[in-house]
C-alpha cells in the first residue's frame, strides 16, 4: 500500500521536478546530456493529457470557434483595342475609355472567404465574392462530409464543379489575369458553379483515382448572346455530371494528373441574327479530357526552376430541337506552359482555340495570352498579362483574322488564414 | 451455439486486429523514423515529406492522399509548419481517424516547449512568421526524447495490449541516445558561444542546445527574399562580430549564403534538418552526427 502510495505521487511530482530543474537550468552551468534526457524521458506526456503538457509563458494560442477569415483583393488596370469576345464573371471588366478601346482600373474581384470544420461530421467553406465592384455573389457555400465510410464524401450546397482542371479553382490561383474562353464559353459566365451536389469516391487503386458525380439545378443565363450549355428547359431539368480524376506521382519531380469529364442538361439557346431563339431546350452533352504536366524539383538547391503544362479540350454536342435539324457539335481547348525563372519570377504562355470544331452555334475565336508574375511573398504578387484575339473566318487559317490587343496589370494580395489548396 | 460463434468471432477479429501493425504516417522522416525506433516491428511507418524537401512547401500531391486514407495514426510537426499543403491532403484522404484530436492524430508540438512565441500582437509585415511558436524543434536530443515518448506513449493507448513493447523499444531508444550523449556533449562544449549567422530562422532550438550565439539571418524576414540593402547590413555586422559560420539547411539553395560567405570570409555550413537530407543519414543519431560534424568542422 506505502509503496502504491510513493508511486502515485513519485507520478505526480517528478514532471514537475523535471520542469522546474530545466527551467531552474537556463541559468545555471548545463547538466550533461545524458541527465537531461533522462528527465527529458519522465517529463514527455501524450497530447491527450492537457494537464500534464508544458507549461509555456504565453497561452500557445487564441482558442476560437469562429471561422478562418480570409480577403483576396485582385486591383487590375487595363487597356484594349477593341471589346473582348467575351468577358467571364472573374475577369477585369473595362468600363473606362471609349466603347471603342476598352480602358479603365477596376477591382477584378474581391473574394471574402470563411472556413470551418462544423462538427465531427462536416466542414463548411463559404467564399463570398465581388467581380468588378458589380455586387455580392456567392462563388461557393458548400458543406463538405468528413466521416462517411467506404473512402465517400459528399458536398452540399453551391459550389464550382470538379469538371475539368480550371473550373474547380478560384481566380487567385489562376496563372493568368484571365480564364480560358473554353470555360466561359462552355460552362457559363461564372463557370459551372450552381447550387447542387456531389458525390465521391476515393477509388482504393495503387494510384489516385477519384470518381465524382454532380447534380446542380442550373439557372437560364443572363444573356442568350453566346449558347450557353446549360441552364434551359424546366426548373426541373438538372444538369448532371461525371469526372474521373486521376494522379501519378511519375518521379520525386515529375508529376501527372490526368481527367476525363462529361456533363448533361438543356441548352437555353442562343439569339440568332434574326432575334429568334434557336435550339432552345434541346439536350446538351459536354465531354472534356484535361492533362496536367508538372516537373519541379523537390527542393531548389540547384535552380528554382519549374515547368508546369496545363491542357483541357471540351466538346459539345447540341441536339435537335425540331425534324430536320442536324446535332451540331462544336468545341475548344487552351494549353499552357508556366515556368518559374527565379524565386520570385513566373513566365506564362497560353493558346486558347474556341470553336475547334466550330458550329453555327460556337464560332472560331482565338487568343495567345501571356503573363509575366513577381511574387512578392506567399501573400501578394504582381503580374502583366497581355493578349491577342482574333476571330478567323474561311481562309484566315487557324490563328489568322484581324486581331484585338489588349494589356493588363493585377495586383493580387491576400490578407487573413486562407486555407490551403489542392494540388 | 449462436452466441458460441459471435463470441469467437469477435475473439478472431481481435486476434487478428492485435497483430496487424499500426499504420503510422508521419510529416517528416525524423518522426518515421522515432516511430520506428519506438514502434518496432508493431508498427508500418511512411513519411509525407523527404529529409531534403523543406518542409513548408511539400506539394499537395493527390497521392499522399491514399497514403492517409490507410493511416492509423497521423504524427505532425504542427505550429503552423505544414498548413500549407497538410489540411488539404488529410480532407481528402476521407480517414477520420486522422481528425484533429483524435487519438490518430498526434500534434508534436503538444510535447514540447516552443520558442521565439512572439510577445506582442504579429502580421506578416514581419514575413511568413509562425504565431504560435517556432516549429523546427525536432533536432535537439531532449526534444527527440519528448517527442519519442509521446509517440511510444500513443502507441500504447492505440494498442493497450502492446504497451510494454513499445516502453521498452522507447527504453531502448533513450539508452542509445545517452550513450551519445558524451559525444554530442563534447561537440556542443566546442560550440558554445560560437557566434552564427543563418539562413531562416530555424536553428532557435538548436542555438539553445549547443549555446550558439546567433548574430543574425540572411532571411531577416521568414519566408521573403532578401533585400540586398540588409545584406549589405548583414555583411558589415558579421565583420565587426567575427562571424564564421553560415547555417543553411541543404534544401535551400545556397546562392545567396554563398555571396555572403564570400563577402564575410565566413564557412557555409550545409547542415542537414531532417532525417534523410542526404544518403546517408538514415536515423535520427546519424542526423545529429552529421548535423555536429558539421558545424564543429
Amino acid at each position: 500500500m506505502n509503496a502504491r502510495l510513493f508511486s502515485v505521487v513519485l507520478a505526480v511530482v517528478t514532471p514537475a521536478l523535471a520542469w522546474g530543474q530545466l527551467d531552474a537550468g537556463a541559468s545555471e552551468p548545463a547538466s550533461s546530456l545524458a541527465s537531461e534526457l533522462d528527465l527529458a524521458a519522465t517529463s514527455a506526456t501524450p497530447s491527450t493529457t492537457a494537464a500534464a503538457a508544458p507549461v509555456s509563458p504565453l497561452v500557445r494560442a487564441f482558442q476560437s470557434m469562429n471561422p478562418d477569415l480570409s480577403v483576396i483583393v485582385d486591383a487590375t488596370a487595363g487597356y484594349a483595342t477593341a471589346a473582348s469576345y467575351s468577358v467571364a464573371g472573374d475577369d477585369p471588366e473595362l468600363r473606362g475609355g471609349p466603347a471603342e478601346h476598352p480602358a479603365g482600373i477596376t477591382v477584378q474581384e474581391a473574394e471574402v472567404a470563411f472556413q470551418a470544420v462544423v462538427d465531427p461530421y462536416f466542414r463548411a467553406d463559404v467564399f463570398l465574392t465581388i467581380p468588378n465592384l458589380s455586387g455580392i455573389e456567392v462563388e461557393e457555400a458548400v458543406v463538405t462530409t468528413t466521416s462517411l465510410p467506404a473512402n465517400l464524401q459528399v458536398k452540399a450546397g453551391v459550389f464550382r464543379s470538379a469538371f475539368g482542371r480550371q473550373n474547380g479553382q478560384h481566380l487567385h490561383l489562376q496563372d493568368f489575369t484571365r480564364r480560358p474562353l473554353i470555360n466561359e464559353a462552355y460552362l457559363g459566365v461564372d463557370g459551372l458553379r450552381p447550387p447542387g451536389v456531389q458525390l465521391s469516391w476515393l477509388v482504393p487503386t495503387p494510384f489516385f483515382l477519384q470518381l465524382s458525380g454532380e447534380v446542380f439545378s442550373a439557372a437560364p443565363p443572363d444573356s442568350t448572346e453566346h449558347l450557353a450549355t446549360f441552364g434551359g428547359g424546366k426548373r426541373t431539368d438538372l444538369t448532371s455530371t461525371l469526372e474521373l480524376k486521376s494522379f501519378f506521382s511519375l518521379s520525386d519531380s515529375v508529376s501527372l494528373s490526368a481527367g476525363l469529364n462529361a456533363a448533361f442538361g438543356v441548352t437555353a439557346g442562343i439569339t440568332a441574327a434574326d432575334g429568334a431563339l434557336q435550339r432552345a431546350g434541346a439536350r446538351t452533352y459536354l465531354e472534356a479530357a484535361d492533362v496536367y504536366l508538372k516537373y519541379k524539383p523537390p527542393n531548389v538547391t540547384g535552380s528554382y526552376f519549374s515547368l508546369a503544362w496545363t491542357t483541357e479540350f471540351f466538346i459539345r454536342h447540341v441536339a435537335a430541337t425540331q425534324d430536320g435539324e442536324a446535332v451540331l457539335h462544336d468545341g475548344g481547348l487552351y494549353t499552357q506552359l508556366v515556368a518559374q525563372l527565379a524565386r520570385s519570377w513566373f513566365l506564362g504562355v497560353r493558346e486558347d482555340v474556341l470553336g475547334l470544331p466550330s458550329s453555327a452555334l460556337q464560332a472560331r475565336v482565338t487568343r495567345t495570352s501571356v503573363s509575366l508574375t513577381w511574387v512578392f511573398s506567399e501573400f501578394a504578387r504582381l503580374r502583366v498579362h497581355g493578349e491577342r484575339e482574333a476571330r478567323p473566318t474561311a481562309g484566315d487559317g487557324l490563328f489568322g483574322g484581324p486581331g484585338t490587343l489588349a494589356a493588363y496589370l493585377q495586383l493580387e494580395v491576400t490578407i487573413g488564414a486562407h486555407g490551403a489548396h489542392p494540388f | 451455439m449462436t452466441r458460441l460463434l459471435t463470441v469467437a468471432a469477435l475473439l478472431l477479429s481481435s486476434l487478428a486486429f492485435a497483430d496487424e501493425p499500426v499504420l503510422v504516417v508521419t510529416s517528416i522522416e525524423t518522426f518515421a523514423d522515432f516511430a520506428r525506433s519506438v514502434g518496432g516491428d508493431k508498427v508500418q511507418v511512411e513519411s509525407l515529406s523527404h529529409g531534403y524537401q523543406d518542409p513548408h512547401f511539400v506539394e499537395a500531391k493527390p497521392n499522399l492522399m491514399l497514403v492517409l486514407n490507410r493511416a492509423d495514426l497521423l504524427i505532425r510537426v504542427g505550429l503552423d509548419l505544414e498548413i500549407g499543403w497538410l489540411p488539404p491532403l488529410v480532407l481528402g484522404s476521407r480517414n477520420d481517424k486522422l481528425h484533429a484530436g483524435q487519438p490518430g492524430d498526434l500534434d508534436a508540438s503538444t510535447l514540447i516547449e516552443p520558442l521565439d512565441l512572439p510577445l506582442t500582437k504579429v502580421d506578416r509585415a514581419q514575413g511568413d512568421i509562425h504565431p504560435m511558436g517556432n516549429p523546427h524543434y525536432w533536432l535537439p536530443p531532449v526534444n527527440a526524447v519528448r517527442i519519442a515518448r509521446g509517440i511510444a506513449d500513443r502507441l500504447g493507448q492505440l494498442r493497450p495490449a502492446d504497451k510494454a513493447y513499445f516502453d521498452a523499444r522507447f527504453a531502448a531508444f533513450l539508452a542509445d541516445l545517452k550513450l551519445r550523449a558524451v559525444k554530442w556533449d563534447a561537440a556542443a562544449k566546442s560550440l558554445n558561444g560560437v557566434k552564427v549567422v543563418t539562413y531562416h530562422k530555424s536553428w532557435s532550438y538548436v542555438s539553445k542546445w549547443l549555446k550558439l550565439d546567433e548574430q543574425g539571418y540572411i532571411e531577416n524576414k521568414p519566408g521573403i527574399a532578401p533585400s540586398p540593402d540588409h545584406l549589405a547590413q548583414l555583411i558589415v555586422s558579421m565583420k565587426a562580430a567575427g562571424v564564421k559560420k553560415i547555417i543553411v539547411e541543404d534544401f535551400y539553395n545556397r546562392s545567396i549564403a554563398e555571396e555572403v560567405a564570400a563577402h564575410t570570409g565566413a564557412t557555409l555550413v550545409s547542415a542537414p534538418s531532417d532525417v534523410g537530407a542526404k544518403s546517408d543519414i538514415k536515423t535520427y543519431p546519424q542526423l545529429v552526427d552529421a548535423l555536429l560534424a558539421g558545424l564543429t568542422k
